[in-house]
């Protein structure tokens, strides 16, 4: 006779527990204490730390932003200029370096910082003799606009 | 010119296994056009009688990564899109990249050191001053 379902008795049981439970295992196996060895307490803990991950993309952009200023900020003082007068002496002489590149050129390229922060004092110079000086001296060098169209 | 990373497709299945069909499927019929569209990968066909492994199909790469797929219960169609995939790929491993540059010579000015912009006179030594 032909039986096309199981009797309703008959349960199946699971074979491959081992596996599965290893899948969440893998992942705690750094973690401290009982949480690496027992599956009850690593579900909890490989969830938050997943979860902590995802949310962590976030903050680890304002993170890596706040320690390139903090680097820079460094760099130029020991060249006698402050961070705010850097940065915003070199976009007025048109230098768009984002901080990132600028905190390893001053670590990998100490002469070309020192440079970008003369650049950046004399371009300073020039906007205190324009706003100070008024009319009669002509413009500065490193005070003009290159238009690129 | 384009080299690809892919050395060899071993096919390894039995011809009695229910699950091997998709399998034996592939190899009636689109085996010959994989193996023509991709005439740089060998393509070694071997079925083991009896009942044995679960049908694989394992890949060989250049850089010696040996790569094991299974295509137990996977109709032909699938199992040509898995093949291609295969022989699109190199054989690194798949990890996440940390970072998507490397270099072996960071400084070409000299790397930055606590003494870089200090006077240079503070790192000569001169003579020591006699004990008197």
């Amino acid at each position: 006779m032909v039986v096309l379902s199981a009797a309703r008795w008959l349960r199946s049981r699971l074979s491959d527990r081992f596996w599965r439970v290893q899948e969440v295992l893998k992942y705690a196996r750094h973690f401290r204490g009982r949480k690496n060895r027992c599956y009850k307490l690593a579900v909890r803990s490989v969830r938050r730390a997943f979860v902590r991950s995802t949310k962590a993309r976030r903050e680890k952009k304002r993170f890596l932003r706040a320690l390139w200023i903090t680097r820079i900020e460094a760099a130029s003082l020991e060249h006698g200029l402050k961070y705010p007068a850097f940065i915003s002496n070199l976009l007025k002489s048109q230098v768009e370096l984002n901080r990132k590149v600028l905190a390893d050129l001053a670590i990998y390229e100490p002469k070309t910082f020192k440079s970008l922060a003369a650049l950046a004092q004399r371009r300073r110079q020039e906007g205190f003799l324009a706003a100070l000086g008024d009319g009669k001296e002509p413009e500065g060098i490193f005070s003009r606009i290159v238009h690129h169209h | 010119r384009y080299v690809r990373q892919l050395q060899r497709l071993q096919l390894l299945f039995s011809p009695t296994a229910a699950d091997a069909r998709g399998a034996r499927q592939f190899v009636e019929e689109a085996a010959q056009d994989f193996a023509r569209q991709h005439p740089d990968v060998v393509l070694y066909v071997s079925p083991h009688s009896g009942p044995g492994p679960a049908p694989v199909l394992r890949a060989e790469y250049l850089n010696g990564t040996v790569r094991e797929e299974l295509i137990a219960s996977k109709t032909s169609e699938e199992i040509v899109q898995l093949a291609t995939k295969l022989a699109n790929q190199s054989g690194l491993d798949i990890v996440r990249i940390r970072k998507p540059f490397h270099t072996d010579n960071p400084s070409v000015q000299g790397q930055w050191h606590p003494l870089t912009n200090k006077p240079s006179i503070l790192t000569i030594q001169g003579p020591r001053p006699q004990p008197q």
